[in-house]
């Protein structure tokens, strides 16, 4: 019976074979792919793509790809579970059967045997049974007339013997069935001794092929699980194959995005995508053309206001040396000319400034500088003087800064102090680990919540408390605030110093402390 | 006796106006519009009376501000100051390499043009005073007579570069940042552009250097400045 187990075992293997290869030509044949495509593919763009702008961008991949990995999984299963079915249903009839005729034949030895001895007188029916059938677990009964004889006390008795398998005995046939005696599957073979006007039955216990069936199952169970494992990763593998063109463009539309405008897809890589790899390609050089007439444009509207504003500028200069020469009226419109040419010249150098942030063109030359000092010079460099109050902590920490850039950032806060809120009461620099926070504080009339994030928009002068002021502003003075601490790895926002009058805080990242 | 300062520059309003504003500042003015002009013009003067400042716009016909100070360059170390329409890194720092001195961007305020001008007219003369003889391996500075002598051989260096030198060697073997030099050789303040500082440096290793690419003398100390080491 050992034999048995190994030889069924052995002929379940082809099965898992044949199972394995399945799964692993599975790409190739598109009988199952095809519906795990055609199950996902439809329902992403409109439940995944409109969402999707930042972070969640790793979990649109996870997600694709899960689905991928369950499907190629399911069907794995589905398929290996199918097969190894097939393959225990098929082996453990073929394995009963086997069994069935071959204890028939020794059960009709037994018997024939059997005929042979009940021609005699027969002293121990139990005896004589035990002398003939030999076979190992089995037990017998031979119904004589009236009386029937097990082979031993507990052996088998009429009770236990089908009746439809009697009914056949006695009417003189071979027969057998197969009973399932608590759970363990037993083969009766009943045989007819017509010489002695008995019936034999012999009982086998299947025990052995009950066990053989049991590891076939096992195996196949494994099997089929493997076989499931084996579609996932595949699945998981073909998923990523797949998105890697995916994945590849997006990389180039974040690598346009930063500024690297020159960045395409190679064309032939993959042919099946030429249609989205081209159209990529030329929606990229129709941008970069765009952007680069652009800063042409800007870059020559610049020199056309530069060179107007220079000479009026200049001629200015020469006829203020002159202004106590001139009449009273003459010298009050010489200073109208002179306010409006300033602030002339302030807007042109605001909006081609927020022009040149816009268009990622900085003529910018950063440095690493201590806190301290770079507070300092910048708030000195814009009269009048303020209070100035460094944490002693944050003096030496060091920024990396293009030292101009953050003198238009705090001059800008300083005059938007100057004009709306009779100016700057104190500037405060604190650090933590990270963070150096530079506040302008004032005491005016504050900013009303509603307004705090606006007052950031270009051309934004509020609406309630904040006057045009003396017309000095462009305007653009807190747009280009938040755009250079923006660019600078920063940002800027105004809170409530305390109970009255605004505090606008830039926040910038520091480098890492000097060790001492 | 003022200061003469050529004027190179193509847009006409601009020139007369600058030419009037310079006036009033109390200098002599002469004015060109294009860059060979210029040339002439210096060349000719040279012979009479030499300029002590050119006035160079970038954007010209015909030979444009880059080229003008190359050539120059090539005869004079007279103090150019460069008029830049943009403030483009690229423009900038191509304008110093050409060999300005420094530079200003249009729309520029009168005053700080002539501020400009000042300090470099007195970097100009103020090359007296001190040691008469300092000697760094091979390289002899002599600040009282703008001489500097690799292995015996005179060193051509314009005014700029020699102040930035006699400034590094007046302070040998400490470092000098580029905010430290730009106050004492530009006469900048805090907020001057680095630049000025790192292009000229790399001119003066060009030329008193044996090998630019690996200093010996004009040492880069990261994140802080340069030092001269002999």
């Amino acid at each position: 019976m050992a034999r048995a187990g190994a030889t069924s075992s052995r002929r379940s293997d082809p099965g898992e074979n044949h199972e394995r290869s399945l799964a692993d030509s599975r790409p190739g044949g598109n009988a199952t792919t095809e519906p795990a495509g055609a199950a996902t593919a439809p329902s992403l763009p409109p439940d995944e793509e409109p969402r999707r702008s930042g972070s969640p961008r790793r979990r649109r991949h996870l997600g694709l790809r899960a689905r991928v990995t369950t499907t190629f999984a399911l069907g794995a299963l589905v398929l290996s579970g199918a097969l190894a079915s097939i393959t225990y249903i098929s082996v453990r009839s073929s394995i009963i059967d086997q069994q069935e005729s071959s204890l028939t034949h020794e059960a009709l030895g037994t018997a024939e045997a059997l005929s042979g001895a009940l021609r005699h007188p027969v002293a121990n029916y139990a005896t004589l049974l035990n002398d003939y059938a030999t076979a190992r677990n089995s037990e017998s009964l031979l119904v004589r007339g009236p009386q029937s004889y097990p082979s031993s006390p507990l052996a088998l008795n009429l009770s236990r013997l089908p009746k439809a398998l009697r009914a056949m005995v006695r009417a003189g046939h071979l027969a057998d069935q197969v009973v399932d005696e608590s759970g363990s599957p037993v083969l009766i073979v009943g045989v007819p001794i017509k010489s002695a006007r008995s019936e034999y039955f012999q009982l086998f216990t299947l025990g052995d092929i009950s066990r053989t069936l049991h590891v076939l199952f096992a195996s196949l169970l494994v099997a089929a699980l493997v076989t499931t494992l084996g579609g996932a990763i595949l699945g998981r593998w073909a998923a990523s194959r797949a998105l890697r063109p995916l994945h590849e463009t997006a990389e180039a539309a974040l690598s346009i995005a930063e500024g690297r405008l020159d960045t395409r897809l190679e064309s032939d890589r993959y042919a099946d995508l030429s249609v989205l790899t081209s159209a990529f390609n030329s929606m990229a050089d129709e941008l970069q053309t765009r952007i680069e007439r652009e800063v042409r444009f800007t870059s020559d509207v610049n020199h056309e206001l530069r060179s107007p504003l220079t000479t009026l500028a200049t001629s200015l200069s020469v006829v203020q040396a002159r202004r106590d020469e001139l009449p009273e009226r003459a010298r009050q419109a010489l200073d109208l000319l002179g306010a409006e040419v300033g602030r002339f010249r302030r807007l042109v150098d605001d909006l081609l400034e927020i022009s040149r942030l816009d268009a990622g063109l900085g003529d910018w030359h950063t440095d690493e500088v201590a806190l301290g000092a770079l507070v300092r010079h910048t708030v000195a460099a814009s009269p009048p003087p303020v209070f100035i109050d460094i944490q002693d902590a944050a003096e030496q920490r060091r920024v990396l800064v293009d030292k101009r850039r953050f003198e238009r950032i705090v001059a800008n806060l300083l005059e938007n102090a100057e004009r709306y809120a009779g100016g700057a009461t104190r500037v405060t620099v604190e650090t933590d680990d990270r963070w150096g926070r530079i506040a302008v504080e004032d005491r005016g009339p504050g900013i009303p919540p509603d307004e705090r994030n606006r007052v950031f928009d270009r051309f934004s002068r509020g609406t309630s408390g904040r006057r045009r002021g003396t017309g000095e502003g462009t305007g653009l003075g807190l747009a280009i605030v938040a755009e250079h601490a923006r660019q600078l790895g920063g940002h800027v926002y105004v809170e409530p110093n305390g109970a009255c009058g605004s505090r606008f805080v830039i926040e910038l990242p520091l480098l890492p402390a000097e060790e001492e | 006796m003022s200061s003469r300062i050529l004027l190179v520059e193509d847009d006409e309003r601009i020139r007369t106006s600058m030419r009037l504003s310079l006036e009033d500042e109390g200098y002599d003015v002469e004015e060109t519009e294009s860059g060979e002009e210029a040339l002439e013009a210096h060349a000719r003067a040279l012979i009479a009376q030499p300029f002590d400042l050119l006035v160079v716009d970038i954007m010209l016909p015909g030979m444009d501000g880059f080229d003008c100070c190359r050539e120059l360059r090539r005869v004079s170390t007279v103090p150019i100051i460069m008029v830049t329409a943009r403030t483009d890194t690229h423009d900038v720092v191509a304008g110093l390499e050409a060999g300005a001195d420094d530079y200003v961007t249009k729309p520029f305020e009168p005053k700080e043009l002539a501020a400009r001008i000042r300090a470099l007219l007195r970097r100009a003369r103020a090359t007296d005073g001190g040691p008469v003889s300092l000697v760094f391996g091979d390289l002899e500075i002599m600040p009282e007579a703008g001489v500097v002598r690799r292995d015996n051989e005179e060193v051509h260096l314009t005014r700029t570069e020699f102040l930035l030198l006699c400034e590094l060697a007046a302070n040998s073997g400490k470092v000098l940042s580029r905010e430290q030099l730009l106050e004492r050789v530009w006469s900048y303040d805090y907020f001057g552009d680095g630049r000025l500082v790192d292009v000229h440096v790399r001119r003066l290793r060009t030329k008193i250097e044996r090998d630019a690419s690996e200093p010996r003398h004009v040492l880069t100390v990261r994140g802080l400045g340069y030092k001269l080491a002999p």
